[in-house]
Formats: structure tokens, C-alpha cells, sequence
């Protein structure tokens, strides 16, 4: 046997150089090509609505959307919108709402990190998965069962409390529909992302910068205040922006609690301008509005750049942490059980239970002995053989695959782009995938709505625009995963494929996919479980024909039916907390995130 | 005719819009079988070279011919993949979702078609050329760094190629590890006889791996010389303070000594001999560099007209176990010396220094376009610390 790694005696027929003649040729690869499409493509998802929602705030649109010249071209809808009083308190209602519902969340948030992270609460990691547990009920659901518990008439907390007082009344005392209770139902369905995002970077911190203040002679609060609060300020400062976003984003709270109280916040504004319950929708004022809310987002984000932008000051994270000395609570400790038990019985237990007695009472009634006897899993049995319940479950599978599919795809190429490439347009697709995360939901599906009304696609009406609008959406989200898990890969284990003699496409196919797909699969199930939850989107979007769960959920509440409500939103919790699972695994930690 | 040639190679890159020329028009042939060496320290543009040779980096210009195939001219370009080379990464770039046998079988299974058990062959002996025959069936991600490193060689090798890139491979291991592999790798490239580029910083390595080294600082290359060539007649302050540890002495030409070949000079340190061939006028500028092991210290003071001796005082003694390192004082001069392990002289002793005059080596005029090794920020005078 001769030895193969001997040269062989004929030398192969050497590879033919390709001629490229010109210079601007010379840039013509699969690389380029793949870049500038990935490119095109973020552009036609992104500025092609954002675009769509300007020239609209300048028509008139109070016949309808023109979709032929001549264009009514006005400035009208800023005239209307700035002269209207209702302007401003809408927008101040929004302020108060946001900045009320964040403060509560970031308090709770950062009590639970604390007490998770750094004393010896008991049974920490069981209060951990109760206080996320919350992540897996969608906020339409949230917002309902808070209803059905604190509705003024017949309420359930309303109804015992009335029962106990001996009230005639046939009202109160308790009314959800108010800024108040909308501000503290938003605020605990802020909590479980809030909380992720604070602990991770509490968890992370470098516990020994806290033991130095210590042997410095510092006390509990001088720690608290001096070292930990500063240092873990960027990461309050970042889940700060993006809650804010969502909370100004998004309807189903607003929509719920808020149209029945006459609180009206710069979201519903939107939908009620493209929505009306009666009348033709004005789409140049609802986009106005847009534009408002779109710059209001904005402000936040823009004041974050310039506060944490590039601070390498605030490098605290490190790899090896040890955990720091736990604080003992003492005679605190169960004062702070109370607060974690009360809060998870409050934010997590008290609402499904309400939804699932709802969903076998044929009617809202206290718990009783009558009551009882009159459960019956009839509902069950109506609500889930119907024709709206099989296509809305179809769509949601649809909408949540292809949205997570899609945005996932993109979201590796733009990362890929961002990371890798040389090409000059790497700062382009890095705004471009950032975009989406500062435009509002609302927005998004507004400007989707209007782009396609013109253009001659027939998705319009169909499940596909909302999956277009979502996979806009949460490109960023996966972008955000997607360019941490491309920058992890080692440059040269793509640069050993390619002297390995591998093509551009099997070095992405045998080497960077294979090493992306936890990554890609964690991203997938978050932005699958995201999808089916939104209702802000399907709601903008919605037709008769792609209904999907949580604009079921939505119109059979709005319709008046309790019980049917009760049983889909049941069903549905029962879907994302499922899939909240399967994240939770693929993620490989408890972090969820 | 040469496995490798580079004519006027120029890579530029822009830098938040200022363009840095990493290589700067460089031009250098590698024989057969050679086992050629780009020593410089970091930032010199040796690891810009090689990845242009192996077209992961675009030349801004000149021409890259490999094995007489012209892989990069103004014309055209071969893309990486189908260039004839094997590369070794300074991290190895192991796949960490593949086995030891999937990652050395990668190579053959991206190229054209063969069969599964011509494929198993090949990897096997490739394996078993780096003694890692035995590990094939582990995952790539539980070997040592050693281990990582041979199959990183095997993958390199299993092509055959006609070319081998090593950059910087042997850095990431432990002292004793290198020492080893550093033989091993060179017996390995004698025997299968392969064209090989080594890039790397450290002196040790060039010296004792390469059958020529071209030592190259800011972009172009300052000499090009086989190991003896490159450590004992340096052609400027950079390339002798860069393989290794070196004391310069500024002087002027005197005159002719009594033996041919050897010439007068005065210096800082008083009036010495020195070995040259080249024809001076009195009074001209001379540098000289002397090795720290090229100097002894003696008690008395050798009277041989033709060799150095000069009268010293000792600042300090570091006993090193192989040796010592002396630091000694000629007047204000400070002088490296390598003394014998079993000298002991003391601070402020009274000492002579033996130089032998061809020990003494002239270095070009200090005008040349090399600029000094003193600009540079990086300790590369002390061959204890490590360059990173």
C-alpha cells in the first residue's frame, strides 16, 4: 500500500481562475448577493409600512384610502389632531399609564431579585418559577380574567366583598375599569420579563463587588444604594426601554379595561381611528396618531443610547461568579414570604382560577354549594367543536410557525451580516433588524394595514399579513439572539471550512447552522410563543378570515359571551404555558430568556 | 521553480477611514518542500500574508502564485475553497459538533466525490500520522489542547495539499507542550514533504523549525536569511534585537586592523576590533551588536591584541539556573552578558570583558529605511518574557 499522503503522481489539471474583467465585478459573490437581498427584503418589511404610515398622515382619508393619483394630498389630520383637546389627555393618560404600570412592575421586580438572588427566602427557586409563571398567560387573557374578578357589577371579588359589607348596591366597590387598576393589571404582566431581565444581570453581577463594600465597612443599605443599585443601572435602564415600548404598544389591556372606563390611552386611539364601531375608518388621522406614539417610543430609546450607549464602564458580568453571602431576613423573613406568597396568589393563582371557575359556570356567580352543583363542562364541549374555534386554532399554528420561521431566517442572515460581512451596508441591516423593536406594535400593524390595501398582493384578509406584520415585529427580538449566538462562533471555524476546500453554502450548512441551532431554536419557540400571544397585531389586522386565538378570544369577549371567553382563554394558557415549557428546556437554564 | 511565489504584495484595509497598509508591496519565493517562516512581532502584517496566501484575505494588490497557478492577480481570483492548501489555526478552529473522524474526513467530504471507505482510509492515516488514531470516534469538544492541535494538523494534511498554512499554531500551548510539538512538527513536515508557511512571534520556534525565515516588521520585510544567517549577521538593530537578546554599541570607523578583515572602531565603550568586509572611511558611523552569550567575563584582563578586552563593573547577577544574567556597567554603557552558570561575581566586582571580535557584528547604516526596534512599544528585547 502506498501511503496516501504521499503526492500523488500526477499532479491534478490546476483549478481554472475565474476571469472577472472589470472591477466592479470582482465584488459579484453568492456572499454579496445573499447580503444585498437579506438587505432588500429588511427594507420592504420595515420602511415599506413606516413609509406607507407618512404619506398617509398627509391624505386625506376621510372617504377612504385612495390607491390611485390623484392623491388628496392635506395637512388636515395634524390640524384635527393638535386642535383636539382630547389630544392631550390622551396623551397624558398614556404617560400616567406607562410610567404608573413600570414603576410598579420595576419595584415588585427588583424586590423578587433581591430576595431571590442575594437573602435566604425560603424555597427560593419555587417562588422563582411562580413570579415567570405569569410570562405564559397572554395579556388579553390577563386583562379578561381581571374583569371577570373586578368588574363593578358582577365581579367576583366585587360580589364577596358586597355579600360581606351587606351592600345593597348593585355596583362596585371595586371598579377595573379605571387608570388605577389598568395601571396595576399592566404592571403584573410586566412583572415576569421585567424580572427575568433584572435577575439575570443581578446573578451575573460579580458578588465580590459587593463583599468589598462590605469589608469597606459598609452596611445592608449603603451597599444596596451605593454599589448594587449603580452598577445594575444599565440593565434597569435597558428592560425600562423595552417595557416601555410594550407598554405603549400594545391594546389588549387598553381595549379591555380602558373603552369601558372611557380611558382612552394613544393605542386605542389608534385602533378606535382605523376601527370604529361605527363609520368609515379614517386612516389619516389614525396614522398621525402613529406618527405620535412611533416618536414617543422613540425618546426613550434614543436617551438610553446616549446614557449607556458605549459605556464600558458597566462591565459587571462575568463568567465565573461565585454566589455572594445571602442576607438573612430575620425577623423579616416572614414579612417577606407574605409579600411573595400574597403577590404570586394575586398575579398568577387568583386569575386562572377565576378563568377556570368562569369556564364551567354557566353564569359569574360566587363559589357556593348551588354553584357548584351547577358546574358543567358544557362550554367546554359548545366553545371547542366549533367551526371558529378549529380555524382559529389552524391560524394561530400558522401565524406562530411561519412567523417564528420567518423572522428566525432573517434574523440569522442580518446577524450574519451584521457580524461577518464586510459589506458596506453592514450598518443598514443593523438599524433596519433594530427598527421594529422601537415601532410600536400598534404601529406596525397600522402601516402594514395600509401597505397592503394598496399594494395588488392578495394577502390582504388573509392569515399571511398578520404573519408578515409579526415577522417584522419580532425580527428584532431574534436578531437580538441571533447575532450573540454568530458572534460566539469563532470566525476560523468558518475560515478552516473554507481552506477545507468547503463551498459557501455547505460552510453554512455543515458548519455555522448545525452550531446556531440552539440558538435558533430558542429564538424560534420565543418569538413562536410571542406571536400567539399578541393580540395587538390580529386585532389591526383582523377579517373574518384570519381569526386566530387571541382575536377569537377578544370578539367572543366583546360579544358579551363570559363562559366562552373563559374556556378559550383557558385553553390558551394551557397552549403558551406548554410552549413556555418547551422554551424553558431548549433555553437549558431557568432563565427562560 | 518555486511552490510559492509573492510579487508586490499589498494589503490596505480602512480603519474608521483611515487606511492602514498591513503588508506594504512585498515580494518572497518559497522553494519545494520548504519549510519557510514569516517571524515578526504582532501587527507586522506575517498573519495579513498568510491569509492572503490562503485567500481569506483580499490583496489590495501584486500576485499570488501557488504550485505555478496564479490564485490572485489583477485579473482574477482563486476563492479560498478551491486553492490547493491546508491551514492549522493559531485556536485550532476544531468543530465542536463533529468527532475527531468527521472533522478530519471534512475536507474529503466537501471535495469531490469519493467513496465512504476511501474516505475512512485517508482520515485513518492522516490520524495516524499525528498519533491520534485512537481518539477518532470522540467528540471534537473532549480533547486537550494538544490533542486539538494534531487533529487541526490532520484535517490539514488529509487533502494532500500541495501547500501548508500554519499560523501561529503552536501558541496556545503550554511551555512543554510547544517544545515537544515543535519537533514533532517538523519531523512530520520533513517526512511527508510539504511546502509549509509558519507564521509566528516567537524566535525560538523560527530559529529551530525553519529552513529560512524572513523576519518582517511594519508591513515589509526587513531580511530573509536561513537561522544562522537571520541570529549571527542581522542586517539591522531590528531584525538582531528581535531574534534575541542584543546590546548595541554606537561608534565610528577608526582604521584597518593588523589582521585582513578586521577592522578598528571606537566606541562607547572604548576602542574595539570588529570583523567586516566592508570598506569604510575613517570616521564613519558604525553600529554594532553583540549577543549576551558572546561575551565572557573574566577576572583578568586577556592581552591578545586581536580580541576585545575591557574593563567593567558588575551592577547585578541573576542567577537563572542555566545560566547568569549579568548587567555590567563599561562607564555608562550597559551591557547584557550571559555568563556561565558557575561565575559568581558580585555587585560592584571589577571584571573584564572577553568580545571576540567576529562576535561583534556591524550593522548597516543606521539611516536605513528599517526604523529601530526602540520605537517599538513591546518588550521584544528580553527573550524570557513571552511576546504576545
Amino acid at each position: 500500500m502506498t501511503t496516501v499522503l504521499e503526492p500523488p503522481a500526477v499532479a491534478p489539471p490546476p483549478p481554472r481562475p475565474r476571469r472577472q474583467r472589470t472591477g466592479w465585478r470582482r465584488r459579484v459573490t453568492a456572499r454579496s448577493v445573499v447580503s444585498t437581498i437579506t438587505i432588500l427584503v429588511l427594507l420592504y418589511l420595515v420602511l415599506g409600512p413606516l413609509i406607507m404610515l407618512v404619506l398617509t398622515a398627509f391624505e386625506d382619508t376621510s372617504g377612504g384610502v385612495v390607491i390611485t393619483p390623484p392623491f388628496p394630498w392635506t395637512s388636515q389630520n395634524f390640524i384635527d389632531v393638535f386642535t383636539d383637546s382630547q389630544t392631550y389627555s390622551v396623551l397624558w393618560t398614556t404617560v400616567e399609564f406607562s410610567v404608573g404600570a413600570l414603576l410598579f412592575a420595576f419595584v415588585v421586580s427588583l424586590t423578587f431579585s433581591w430576595l431571590i438572588e442575594r437573602t435566604d427566602l425560603p424555597a427560593r427557586n419555587t417562588v422563582f418559577v411562580f413570579v415567570v409563571a405569569p410570562q405564559g398567560i397572554p395579556g388579553v387573557i390577563s386583562a379578561i380574567a381581571w374583569s371577570l374578578l373586578l368588574n363593578p357589577t358582577n365581579g367576583f371579588v366585587n360580589l364577596v366583598l358586597r355579600s360581606v359589607i351587606h351592600s345593597k348596591s348593585t355596583t362596585g366597590p371595586l371598579n377595573v375599569y379605571s387608570l388605577p387598576w389598568m395601571i396595576l393589571v399592566q404592571g403584573m404582566a410586566l412583572v415576569p420579563l421585567t424580572f427575568l431581565l433584572v435577575t439575570a444581570s443581578l446573578r451575573g453581577m460579580n458578588a465580590s463587588l459587593e463583599d468589598a463594600a462590605r469589608t469597606s465597612g459598609s452596611g445592608f443599605g449603603t451597599i444596596v444604594r451605593r454599589v448594587t443599585l449603580p452598577l445594575l443601572k444599565p440593565a434597569i435602564i435597558g428592560a425600562l426601554v423595552y417595557e416601555f415600548v410594550t407598554v405603549v404598544e400594545a391594546v389588549d389591556i387598553p381595549l379591555i379595561l380602558g373603552v369601558p372606563g372611557h380611558v382612552t390611552v394613544l393605542s386605542t386611539q389608534i385602533y378606535n381611528a382605523s376601527h370604529p364601531p361605527i363609520g368609515l375608518p379614517n386612516y389619516g388621522v389614525g396614522s398621525t396618531y402613529g406618527g405620535f406614539l412611533l416618536i414617543l417610543a422613540l425618546l426613550p430609546l434614543i436617551a438610553y443610547n446616549r446614557v449607556v450607549g458605549d459605556s464600558g464602564s458597566y462591565v459587571t458580568v462575568t463568567g465565573k461568579t461565585f454566589r455572594p453571602k445571602t442576607q438573612k431576613l430575620g425577623k423579616w423573613k416572614p414579612l417577606a414570604m407574605l409579600f411573595a406568597w400574597g403577590y404570586i396568589f394575586v398575579a398568577f393563582v387568583l386569575p386562572l382560577a377565576i378563568l377556570i371557575w368562569a369556564s364551567i359556570q354557566p353564569y359569574i356567580s360566587t363559589v357556593s354549594k348551588e354553584a357548584i352543583k351547577r358546574s358543567t363542562l358544557g362550554s367546554y364541549r359548545k366553545t371547542l367543536s366549533g367551526d371558529l374555534f378549529i380555524t382559529a386554532l389552524k391560524n394561530t399554528l400558522i401565524l406562530g410557525l411561519s412567523a417564528a420561521l420567518g423572522s428566525m431566517v432573517l434574523a440569522v442572515l442580518v446577524s450574519w451580516i451584521i457580524v461577518r460581512s464586510r459589506s458596506r451596508l453592514r450598518w443598514m441591516a443593523d438599524v433596519l433588524a433594530f427598527l421594529p423593536h422601537a415601532i410600536p406594535g400598534v404601529v406596525i400593524g397600522l402601516a402594514t394595514l395600509l401597505m397592503y390595501l394598496l399594494l395588488p398582493l392578495p394577502i390582504y384578509g388573509t392569515i399571511w399579513i398578520i404573519v408578515i406584520a409579526m415577522g417584522t415585529q419580532y425580527v428584532s427580538l431574534g436578531t437580538r439572539l441571533t447575532t450573540g449566538g454568530i458572534a460566539q462562533i469563532q470566525r476560523s471555524l468558518e475560515e478552516a471550512a473554507e481552506a477545507s476546500g468547503a463551498r459557501g453554502w455547505q460552510v453554512w450548512w455543515r458548519v455555522l447552522l448545525p452550531l446556531l441551532r440552539p440558538v435558533f431554536l430558542n429564538g424560534f419557540l420565543l418569538v413562536f410563543l410571542a406571536s400567539i400571544q399578541n393580540l395587538t397585531l390580529p386585532l389591526m389586522l383582523y377579517s373574518t378570515g384570519n381569526l386566530v386565538m387571541s382575536s377569537l378570544i377578544y370578539t367572543r369577549w366583546d360579544y358579551g359571551d363570559a363562559t366562552g371567553t373563559a374556556v378559550l382563554s383557558v385553553v390558551m394558557t394551557a397552549i403558551t404555558i406548554v410552549a413556555a415549557l418547551l422554551l424553558r428546556r431548549s433555553s437549558g437554564s431557568r432563565m427562560g430568556s | 521553480m518555486s511552490a510559492i511565489k509573492v510579487e508586490q504584495l499589498e494589503h490596505c484595509y480602512d480603519d474608521r477611514g483611515r487606511t492602514v497598509t498591513a503588508v506594504d508591496h512585498i515580494d518572497f519565493e518559497v522553494e519545494e518542500n520548504e519549510f519557510y517562516t514569516l517571524l515578526g512581532p504582532s501587527g507586522c502584517g506575517k498573519t495579513t500574508t498568510l491569509r492572503c496566501l490562503a485567500g481569506l484575505e483580499q490583496p489590495t494588490s501584486g500576485t499570488i502564485s501557488l504550485d505555478d497557478v496564479v490564485v490572485f492577480s489583477s485579473r482574477s481570483v482563486v476563492p479560498t475553497h478551491r486553492r490547493d492548501i491546508g491551514m492549522v489555526f493559531q485556536d485550532y478552529a476544531v468543530w465542536p459538533h463533529m468527532t475527531v473522524f468527521d472533522n478530519v474526513a471534512f475536507p474529503l467530504r466537501v471535495g469531490k466525490r469519493q467513496s465512504s471507505s476511501v474516505i475512512k482510509e485517508k482520515v485513518h492515516e492522516a490520524l495516524e500520522l499525528v498519533n491520534m488514531d485512537e481518539f477518532a470516534e470522540r467528540q471534537a469538544t473532549q480533547l486537550s489542547g494538544g490533542q486539538q492541535q494534531r487533529l487541526s494538523l490532520a484535517r490539514a494534511l488529509v487533502r494532500q495539499p500541495k501547500v501548508l498554512l500554519l499560523d501561529e499554531p503552536l501558541s496556545n500551548l503550554d511551555a512543554k507542550l510547544r517544545e515537544q510539538m515543535r519537533k514533532e512538527l517538523r519531523m512530520l513536515q520533513r517526512r511527508i514533504k510539504v511546502t509549509t508557511i509558519f507564521v509566528t512571534h516567537d524566535q525560538v520556534e523560527a530559529l529551530s523549525m525553519s529552513n529560512r525565515i524572513a523576519v518582517m516588521n511594519r508591513g515589509v520585510i526587513a531580511q530573509v536569511g536561513t537561522p544562522r544567517e537571520i541570529y549571527q549577521t542581522p542586517n539591522s538593530e531590528f531584525v538582531a534585537a528581535f531574534v534575541g537578546a542584543t546590546t548595541f554599541l554606537r561608534g565610528s570607523y577608526v582604521g584597518p586592523a593588523s589582521t585582513p578583515g578586521f577592522v578598528r572602531l571606537e566606541t562607547g565603550i572604548g576602542a574595539l576590533i570588529a570583523k567586516t568586509d566592508k570598506a569604510m572611511v575613517p570616521g564613519e558611523p558604525v553600529t554594532l551588536a553583540v549577543r549576551p552569550e558572546a561575551i565572557r567575563v573574566t577576572e583578568e584582563e586577556n592581552l591578545n591584541p586581536l580580541t576585545n578586552s575591557i574593563s567593567a563593573v558588575v551592577d547585578i547577577g541573576l542567577f537563572i539556573g542555566e545560566a547568569v544574567d549579568y548587567h555590567i556597567y563599561v562607564g555608562d554603557e550597559l551591557i547584557r552578558v550571559k555568563g556561565s552558570p558557575h561565575s559568581r561575581f558580585r555587585r560592584r566586582d571589577k571584571v573584564f570583558l572577553e568580545i571576540p571580535p567576529e562576535e561583534c557584528v556591524l550593522i548597516h547604516t543606521p539611516t536605513s529605511a528599517v526604523e529601530s526596534p526602540l520605537d517599538e512599544p513591546e518588550p521584544i528585547f528580553d527573550p524570557t518574557v513571552e511576546i504576545v
